[in-house]
């Protein structure tokens, strides 16, 4: 064999065949187990063939999706489930292409995008929430902050943390001459639209006109302020950066605690100041489930209850109605109805993990109804 | 000094600037050199403690595991440039240095050509990932997979290996390819017996080259090789393709220390193949020079 | 001859007697010949095609970015190239036409900053890359001696293989950290209040922006430079030096006079390889910016983006704008950025070829 032979054609070939056998036999590693192993299964949740799925999206959503993934294969191993945390922006957007078989979203589908793609669906999950966290030294209290504060807070206009604005709110509290870093999502978040949404409802004639709510919106220019990428990014930012203050998602919430940083009390539509504990999300959670339409669609921000928490969410599976092939259509199903099961991936065993909370049942039924219709 | 210098100060100028200028020019070698020792062992050191062969031999699962579908993964992109990229920029190499010679009246075809390849190799990357993506992965449906990422990456690769293949052809002797035309060889003949044997080393650096730029992309994968938690298929579209610039990219700002793991980990691993493939160029380059003639020492 | 006929697969028959080796067989002559012509062709052929890919995959990109940017280009208009603002208008709102092209109520995109942003960091680069890789040029060149000259040659070509995510990755851990902490708060404090230096006060920022961006970006080109302007170097004539060196001109003097524009050409060509990387760069910068789309950074440290960071962070939520035109725009930054990276390119060609007494350029760039 010549020199050129080797170099040019017996080498490539050499190294894809040993690269193609590895893949085969690694492939060919993975249990096949057929369906007998779940013929006991509770209701409503069918049995999946062998096929991959993904899922990408919300990074609100991607660390309880890193622990349902691995519970649902407990049961179905058959399914190789890759999760990735890009935002709720790209989750609608792949969802929509047909690049990812299910997008995961805090922000519901706009009209213009079910106008474009009307075989989406948006399909309620679970409940999430938002914090808002900060990074002020010497100050380990849960400030109160209002939506027309954060609003001035994040258009600039108040631009250090001694501010009057917020000592007025928090009469007890010393707060530091240090300048308010302001953090916000450079890619297209749910968290974002979620956010967005609380300020233009608290402060409707400001934001609400000025900038208003989306996955992206036109930051106004406050000073020094960062731009981070997914929630991880918004926690590790904020940590770094002392006097900062960001709106994260509670899935990340022991992670900003183990970091030093704080969040806040936040004010809701009846004008009183809560913290994110499950009575105030299970009341504000409450006066929205009968409101809630068949396809899920609805804000849950501002709500006019007394005890509730202002900024959740309902955390939504984007899928396409239409599915290219009827096992991978059966697949989506089954670990779509096995994560809204309040026995299975609605539990509070997996939930409480990350602060969540359960679905209501209306909820449950309805986003049933919707997974059904996956085909 | 053997001039008389007009006067004594500009005399002393001149020292002084012999002087700074021998100072700036090791200052400049520190602040290449520097730096980029500091990167490197910055990697080592955030990998190594925590480092597992465990990584080696485990897929990804969510954001902890292991790295062993982007190590498969990146392989195979690799090897998918090597044959695409390798030959097509080979040939158009032979074409811009044997068979369009630039002819001694005015221009040829192929200078527009090589300005048409630089203009290329020049090209973001990240525009390129999205023409994959828009006309590739979405218009075309093959679904973030093998074969959109493999022609993008190839699409950026080819211009480095023509212009290696190029000027590793332009320095093979004219007496060789006089000779050849005198013995009555063909084209095809002369080129794989005679030029090509001579131009290979240059060929082959042109090639783990463009191995490395290939294997360090991100942007364009992106948008075309999405990720996944498999390990690679046969199949070139439809399935998604993991690579390890993924997790460096993105795992490095997720809260779990195990993500951080994974992310220094995968830093690591590339820097390791970058070195091999740039070390297994110049070994090759070495032994093949020792039976040229005109070795440059 | 007979070498020849052996190649192209003549049997080796015994001659008949009386007949002319070449003339025994004129069939497998005129086959041999066949054969030869068309290898002949196949080469010449499939290495035509081939050396039309480049072309043909340009036009290809500049095609589809043209085709998926038209009705962004058309309502954004020449407002693109200097308003500052990223409004991607009321995504969950009522639906618009103008000049009937469908966007959302409030859609106005201006590419200024991301303009200013991919210049200015490309500037900063190229200012601190070129004199530092000259320098570490000749310092390999004509001070050490060889044994450490080509190994440290060899690990600055390794420097040119580094990923562009991993030096981003130390950017953001560990390099912007330490300017941040360490190396801005003193040289901002020493500026007094000029014109040019006010650029460079305070506030200094948390170590994401246009300086850090522009220093990483620098470390990225300064091994192309490096290593291309060292083989230039290696492939001046002793004669000319050494001539210099006779009439009593010292180091400097031969290295100002002679040897660098000897190879002017070649180093101005590399620069522009370098100068392409920087502007086309994503990854890296994406990390390093801060990522603050909308408005120019105020000053040197400033947080900011560039066009293809902009892109790669809003190209996948772009689509969740349902009537498209978000992602028509981000076509149109991706044109705008490829036809500055394609002028460049040209404006450096021109130079390198009006300047170069050889007619190409010399060495491996």
């Amino acid at each position: 064999m010549t020199r050129t032979f080797r170099a040019k054609i017996a080498m490539p070939a050499v190294m894809l065949a040993m690269v193609t056998i590895l893949a085969a036999c690694s492939s060919s590693a993975v249990p096949s187990t057929t369906s007998t192993a779940s013929n006991a299964t509770t209701s409503g949740i069918e049995t999946p063939p062998k096929v991959s799925l993904s899922e990408t999206g919300s990074t609100l959503l991607y660390p309880l999706w890193n622990i349902w993934a691995p519970a649902y294969n407990q049961t179905y191993p058959q399914v190789s489930i890759t999760t990735a945390g890009t935002g709720s922006g790209t989750g609608i957007s792949d969802a929509s292409n047909g690049t990812v078989d299910i997008g995961s979203s805090d922000a519901y589908l706009s009209s213009s995008q079910v106008q474009a793609h009307p075989t989406l669906l948006n399909i309620p999950l679970a409940i999430s929430v938002q914090v808002i966290a900060y990074n002020v030294p010497g100050v380990t209290a849960h400030l109160k902050l209002s939506g027309s504060l954060l609003s001035s807070i994040y258009q600039g206009k108040v631009t250090e943390w001694n501010d009057p604005a917020i000592a007025a709110l928090n009469p007890g509290t010393t707060l530091p001459s240090i300048p308010i870093v302001t953090l916000h999502r450079s890619d297209g978040s749910g968290d974002t639209f979620i956010f967005s949404q609380y300020l233009s409802k608290a402060d409707p004639s400001g934001w609400g006109t000025k900038v208003s709510f989306g996955t992206t919106v036109p930051w106004p220019a406050a000073p020094g302020a960062l731009g981070e990428n997914g929630n991880g990014g918004m926690v590790s930012g904020c940590k770094a950066t002392v006097g900062c203050i960001a709106y994260v998602g509670i899935s990340f919430l022991s992670q900003l605690l183990g970091d030093g940083l704080t969040y806040g009390q936040l004010q809701n539509g009846q004008g009183n100041y809560e913290l994110p504990t499950s009575t105030a999300v299970a009341a504000e959670a409450a006066y929205f489930a009968p409101k809630t339409p068949a396809n899920g669609t609805i804000s849950m921000i501002y709500g006019p209850v007394a005890g509730g928490y202002p900024i959740i969410n309902y955390e939504y599976a984007i899928v396409d109605s239409t599915q290219q092939s009827s096992p991978t259509a059966k697949a989506i199903r089954s670990l779509l109805e096995w994560s809204v099961d309040p026995n299975k991936g609605n539990s509070a065993q997996y939930l409480s993990q990350v602060s969540f909370q359960p679905l209501p049942a209306t909820v449950v039924a309805q986003s049933s109804k919707q997974i059904a219709k996956i085909q | 000094m053997t001039i008389q210098s007009s006067s004594y100060p500009d005399t002393r100028r001149r020292r002084i600037t012999e002087v700074l200028f021998r100072f700036a020019t090791m200052v400049a070698l520190v602040l290449v050199l520097a730096p980029a020792l500091w990167l490197i062992l910055g990697v080592i050191f955030r990998a190594v403690p925590h480092w597992k062969w465990s990584v080696i031999t485990t897929p990804t699962q969510g954001t902890s595991g292991g790295l062993e579908n982007a190590i498969l993964g990146t392989l195979l992109l690799m090897a998918g440039v090597l044959i695409i990229a390798g030959s097509a920029g080979v040939l158009a190499g032979i074409h811009l240095a044997e068979l369009a010679r630039p002819r001694r009246s005015g221009k040829s075809s192929g200078s527009f050509l090589r300005t048409a390849s630089e203009v290329l190799s020049g090209f973001p990357s990240i525009v390129l990932g999205y023409v994959g993506y828009v006309a590739l992965v979405v218009g075309l449906h093959w679904g973030f997979s093998l074969l959109p990422a493999l022609l993008i990456l190839s699409m950026m690769v080819i211009p480095y290996i023509a212009k290696s293949t190029e000027s590793a052809l332009r320095q093979v002797p004219t007496n060789y390819r006089e000779g050849a035309e005198a013995l009555g060889m063909s084209t095809g003949y002369a080129l794989r017996k005679v030029m090509l044997k001579s131009a290979l080393p240059g060929i082959v650096t042109g090639l783990l080259l463009a191995l490395a730029i290939a294997g360090g992309e991100t942007a364009p994968l992106l948008y075309t090789a999405g990720w996944t938690n498999n390990l690679p298929s046969a199949s070139l579209v439809h399935h998604p393709v993991a690579y390890l610039t993924y997790p460096v990219w993105t795992f490095y700002n997720q809260p779990s220390s195990e993500a951080h793991y994974l992310s220094y980990d995968a830093a690591l691993l590339l820097m390791v193949l970058v070195l091999v493939l740039l070390v297994a160029s110049r070994i090759i380059v070495a032994r093949t020079q020792r039976h040229s003639e005109g070795r440059r020492g | 001859m007979a070498i020849v006929a052996g190649s192209t697969g003549l049997p080796a028959s015994p001659p008949a007697s009386g007949v002319h080796p070449i003339r025994r067989s004129s069939l497998a002559w005129r086959i041999g010949g066949a054969i030869r012509a068309n290898e002949e062709q196949a080469w010449r052929w499939s290495a035509r095609v081939a050396s039309l890919i480049p072309l043909g995959a340009l036009a290809f990109v500049l095609t589809v970015l043209a085709v998926k940017a038209w009705p962004a280009i058309k309502v954004n208009g020449v407002g693109f190239l200097t308003s500052s603002s990223w409004k991607p208008g009321n995504t969950y709102g009522a639906t618009v036409h103008t000049d009937g092209v469908a966007h959302p109520l409030g859609a106005s995109y201006g590419a200024w900053p991301m303009i200013a942003g991919t210049l200015q960091t490309s500037a900063i680069a190229v200012a601190l890359a070129v004199p530092i890789s000259i320098g570490a040029a000749f310092a390999l060149t004509e001070r050490l001696p060889r044994w450490l000259s080509q190994p440290l040659g060899f690990a600055i070509e390794v420097l040119a293989g580094i990923p562009s995510v991993i030096i981003g990755l130390w950017g953001v851990l560990t390099l912007g950290p330490f300017l941040s902490k360490h190396v801005y708060p003193i040289v901002a404090d020493q500026m007094p209040d000029v014109p040019v230096l006010r650029y460079f006060r305070n506030p200094t920022g948390h170590g994401e922006g246009l300086l850090t961006s522009g220093i990483v970006l620098a470390l990225m080109i300064v091994p192309i430079i490096a290593s291309t302007t060292r083989d230039l170097f290696l492939q001046v004539p002793p004669l000319p030096k050494e001539g210099a060196e006779a009439l009593g001109m010292t180091d400097a003097e031969v290295a100002r006079r002679v040897t660098v524009p000897w190879v002017r050409a070649g180093i101005i060509g590399a620069t522009v390889l370098g100068l392409g990387r920087a502007l086309g760069e994503t990854i890296a910068v994406a990390m390093i910016s801060g990522s603050i789309l909308g408005s120019v950074a105020p000053n040197i440290y400033g947080t900011m983006t560039t066009i293809a960071a902009t892109i790669v962070t809003q190209l996948d939520s772009a689509a969740t704008d349902g009537t498209g035109f978000a992602t028509a725009t981000l076509a149109e930054a991706g044109l705008l950025l490829a036809v500055i990276s394609v002028v460049v390119n040209l404006i450096a060609r021109g130079i390198v070829v009006r300047t170069s007494r050889l007619g190409a350029p010399v060495g491996r760039a």
